[in-house]
């Protein structure tokens, strides 16, 4: 992983030169973040043919054309997760295989999970216990306590077990939310029971939460467009002003400007709102496959951001600019995460 | 423990006329040997079959310089997956007592750095684990730095024998998902018999040797001539309406004596194995003296979404004759993609030795309940790999508007199709070399192939339309049979009609049930089905050649002289020749005198 060998070469090459030269281009490289994408399979994958490489890829945001990939290929990897306070030595992949860890920024990894976890669709840190990990499968949810060392199924409540999205809520320890196709539940106790929120409408497809506010929530659903609740899910609004499609895969928050977010979904094209989710405009200038099924902004500079499209790689936008394809030409991208570092 | 368990596992044999077996059973070892012979020729020697001619040339001790040589040069890129792993450990094990070192270590390496995809269907998982537990058993004591997967050789083996002993489970109390499919048979055919050859603990070895059996017991009670029959869950264009296309016909082959000489590259590990046949399954799956009804129960692939049941069950009801078979799945989406829910087969006419009809349905909605990709591109994404999937055209899928009902020798077949359904017509396959094929004014359609006639009444008009089929069988990058190039025809016949409250029924004898031709038409002639055919109420009575009195009301509603059938109390195998109820991990094989009982659950084998 480049983050780790920029600090290996730091400490092997500490010449006068070179720590003066860092010294000066220190602020530039605070502001670095690395964008890490999940590829699940690109143009006519058939299992057992040989296919393209797929898994997961990852580059800088900013400065960078090429990307680099790291873990095992044609895995189906739909889910990718980086801890955000440990310069990207912990990977988490959700894929057909199960959950893979790496804790040396990509160069080993570990397959944590037996046969009877499968189809994970995406994978979950805890922010508040490193050592707590969710993942959402086709089976339901699974949560690992001591470090993806061992995982216990946690379906006590879901009437629905196909689970597409985790969410750990970042200020109350505990409560987690997850997405099915019998609509969001919610659990105030990790896990051990859920219970039907009051979001009910079927193939509830991801949940988003505010980056400071956590009463605001929004969530992509396959039939039912974008539904926003702003009181920590008692209720649910259809957000529906300037929206002409039904189905999306992907809700983010611009991390710095929270008013700002972003949907996308099948054949929607990339939707972008700047009044907290209370209407949409489409911002697809230059985008050439509009289905999306992942959004990253960078949180080192909210300008940029990026669109994972499905068969169409990753495309960029910076600043309102069109949207250009940085990469992964033909690859189905099913999730997205940028990390500063 | 590992002794005490060599001793629960041993064979308990109480047999009777040994000696006439004996004999008898020579004679099949011997012709079993020369099939074995010829098919390994293919790979004996050759530069270009890959892991197979490096196994084959180990298996003989022959040329090992060149098995070498071909085998590391392989390893240089392995690709493949699941379908790496087992040609990979299987000429490893073949070979790794007189491979050079070097080779050892190379073939060591690509499991330390190949990570093979362990797939998203049931032939898939017994590809990954039947080889992963064999290789884990090989390098024992293994860090997980040494793996793959990161996992350490005691913990490969441990994951791979749990789910092998939960598959083997399922399959033998609620049956097989992924069943009955002429074209991915082999798949599990091959997995078991690198356990039954090569596991080293004996518990596993006894599981791969009886599942072994148990999977040729299951095609022999529904085989003939080298063709599967019956309904199935998984079969691939052109061997749907070639059947001795499918990879399953390579194993009749070889273990039947059956249909046609092959030299499959799937049946080659198997044949360079020590696993053999007990001759009780030889003698099923060639005894036709007397017709027969055998039913099974299988299981619908894990419905991940839009359904209630996780694995709901599947009746099979089959009827074989030395002349056909005809059988049928109960209908509905059982499987997704490839189910084959009815057809005739005999022995007249190769290749196209087959009637058959079907709705030709397909929706995101039926992908969704069994892949957990989104609904909307899935489409896309399965048409990737299984091209007629989305053809109106096509002669593989199942359709929730489609019911059967089979008593004998004749089926009843209902479409309860509603506006706006992906097609709204339904298809009927009659090949080209039928003897005769009559659009009889009674109504019926009269065909004739060799000793077998095939009766066919629409319940609602239709029309005929040159069918196009390409002369070879097409395959896919992963060598499976697929969609054919417009290009080609030959003219197979299709009987299409357009509306969609609808049936047929289908009447099959032999010369030797009815007599003549003639004689089998005039006894059609005589009997017209009784039809409503309403949205919503659509149903026929109908009285078989035999005299039975069947009444049919879609979706489930069946009557077999004037008593309701109730299907679910289907066994899992049920028939003069295989028997087993459900849960009970107990399969009793029969012929003549001779019977056969695998207990699984306590891997004890009786005769």
């Amino acid at each position: 992983m480049r983050p780790l060998l920029l600090n290996r070469n730091l400490n092997l090459n500490l010449t006068l030169l070179l720590a003066l030269t860092l010294f000066l281009s220190a602020p530039l490289l605070s502001q670095r973040s690395t964008l890490y994408v999940s590829v699940v399979a690109t143009k006519l994958f058939v299992v057992g043919a040989a296919n393209p490489q797929t898994g997961v890829f990852y580059r800088y945001t900013a400065g960078d054309s090429a990307w680099e990939h790291t873990g095992a290929v044609n895995i189906r990897a739909f889910g990718v997760a980086v801890p955000p306070n440990d310069s990207g030595k912990t990977i988490y992949v959700a894929s057909g295989n199960g959950v893979h860890k790496s804790t040396d920024g990509g160069s080993s990894w570990k397959i944590t999970t037996g046969w009877n976890i499968t189809e994970v669709l995406g994978v979950a840190p805890d922010p508040h216990d490193f050592r707590t990990v969710y993942c959402a499968t086709a089976y339901g949810v699974f949560k690992s306590t001591d470090g993806c060392a061992t995982w216990n199924e946690m379906n006590a409540g879901l009437q629905e077990k196909f689970v597409t999205c985790v969410l750990p809520d970042r200020f109350t320890r505990g409560r987690v939310y997850c997405a099915t196709e019998g609509g969001l539940y919610e659990s105030s106790n990790g896990g051990i029971r859920w219970t039907h929120s009051a979001l009910s409408v079927p193939g509830v497809r991801v949940v988003a939460q505010h980056p400071t506010n956590p009463s605001v929530l929004i969530a992509g659903t396959e039939e039912f467009g974008v539904y926003v609740s702003r009181n920590g899910g008692k209720s649910w609004d259809r957000s529906e002003a300037g929206m002409d499609h039904p189905t999306f895969y992907a809700v983010t928050f611009d991390p710095n400007h929270p008013d700002t977010v972003y949907a996308g979904g099948y054949i929607t094209g990339v939707y972008r709102s700047t009044d907290g989710a209370r209407s949409w405009m489409r911002i697809n200038d230059g985008l050439t496959q509009l289905n999306i099924h992942a959004i990253a902004v960078d949180p080192t500079d909210g300008r940029r951001v990026f669109a994972g499209t499905m068969w169409g790689g990753v495309f960029e936008s910076y600043d309102g600019e069109p949207w250009r394809c940085i990469g992964l030409e033909g690859s189905e991208v099913w999730s997205m995460v940028i990390q500063p570092f | 423990m590992r002794n005490a368990l060599a001793v629960a596992i041993a064979l308990v044999t109480v047999s009777s006329g040994l000696n006439a077996g004996q004999s008898e059973r020579e004679k099949y070892l011997e012709g079993f040997a020369q099939r074995v012979r010829y098919l390994s020729s293919a790979y004996d020697t050759s530069l270009t079959g890959g892991y197979y001619a490096a196994a084959a040339r180990y298996a003989h001790r022959a040329d090992i310089r060149t098995a070498d040589s071909i085998f590391s040069a392989m390893l240089r890129e392995p690709r493949g997956d699941m379908f790496w792993m087992f040609p990979c450990i299987g000429a490893y094990l073949h070979g790794k007592d007189v491979m050079s070192p070097e080779t050892r270590a190379v073939v060591r390496n690509a499991w330390k750095t190949y990570a093979p995809y362990r797939g998203d269907t049931e032939n898939h998982w017994a590809m990954y684990y039947s080889t992963l537990y064999l290789a884990a058993e090989q390098w024992p004591g293994l860090p997980g730095s040494e793996w793959y997967n990161g996992k350490s050789s005691d913990e490969n083996r441990e994951e791979a024998k749990e789910y092998l002993i939960h598959w083997i489970t399922i399959t033998t109390t609620i049956g097989q998902g992924e069943f009955d499919s002429p074209d991915y048979f082999p798949e599990y055919v091959v997995s078991m018999s690198l356990l039954a050859d090569f596991a080293q603990d004996a518990a596993m070895k006894q599981r791969g040797t009886m599942m072994m059996d148990y999977l040729l017991a299951d095609f022999a009670a529904e085989h003939l001539d080298g063709q599967y029959l019956g309904g199935f869950s998984r079969i691939y264009q052109p061997a749907v309406y070639k059947p001795l296309l499918s990879g399953a016909s390579a194993f009749a082959y070889l273990y039947f004596g059956t249909g046609e000489p092959s030299q499959s590259v799937w049946a080659l590990l198997p044949a360079l194995g020590e696993y053999r046949m007990p001759k009780i399954i030889y003698d099923i799956a060639t005894d036709r003296s007397r017709p027969y009804v055998h039913r099974e129960r299988k299981r619908v692939r894990n419905v991940i979404r839009f359904g209630t049941d996780k694995n709901p069950p599947v009746y099979k009801y089959t009827y074989v004759t030395k002349d056909y078979g005809i059988g049928s799945l109960q209908g509905g989406i059982l499987q997704p993609i490839q189910q084959h829910t009815w057809g005739v087969r005999y022995t007249y006419g190769r290749p196209y030795t087959t009637i058959f009809g079907l709705h030709p349905y397909w929706s995101s909605l039926e992908l969704g309940m069994f892949f957990p990709e989104e609904i909307k591109p899935l489409m896309a994404d399965v048409v990737g790999s299984k091209s007629t999937y989305n053809n109106r055209d096509k002669w593989t899928g199942g359709s929730p508007y489609e019911r059967t009902f089979q008593h004998k020798n004749t089926l009843l077949v209902l479409y309860d199709i509603p506006p706006g359904t992906t097609t709204e017509h339904i298809d009927g396959f009659f090949p080209r070399n039928l003897e005769e094929r009559i659009l009889d004014p009674s109504g019926w359609i009269l065909c004739k192939a060799g000793d077998t006639y095939v009766g066919w009444y629409p319940l609602q008009p239709g029309e005929w339309s040159e069918e196009g089929i390409a002369t070879g069988q097409v395959k896919n990058s992963i060598g499976r049979p697929t969609d054919i190039p417009r290009s080609a025809r030959e003219g197979n016949w299709r009987f299409r009609s357009y509306k969609p409250h609808n049936g047929y029924v289908i009447e099959v004898r032999s010369k030797e049930e009815i007599g003549s031709f003639t004689s089998f038409c005039a006894a059609l002639r005589k009997r017209t089905p009784v039809a409503v055919l309403k949205p919503g109420s659509v149903s026929v009575t109908y009285t078989t050649l035999g005299g039975d009195r069947m009444k049919f009301s879609f979706p489930d509603g069946r009557w077999l002289n004037g008593r309701p059938v109730d299907l679910t109390k289907t066994k899992l195998f049920d028939g003069p020749f295989l028997n087993a109820e459900v849960g009970s991990q107990m399969l009793t094989m029969r012929h003549g005198n001779a019977k056969r009982i695998l207990d699984i659950k306590s891997l004890m084998v009786t005769e």
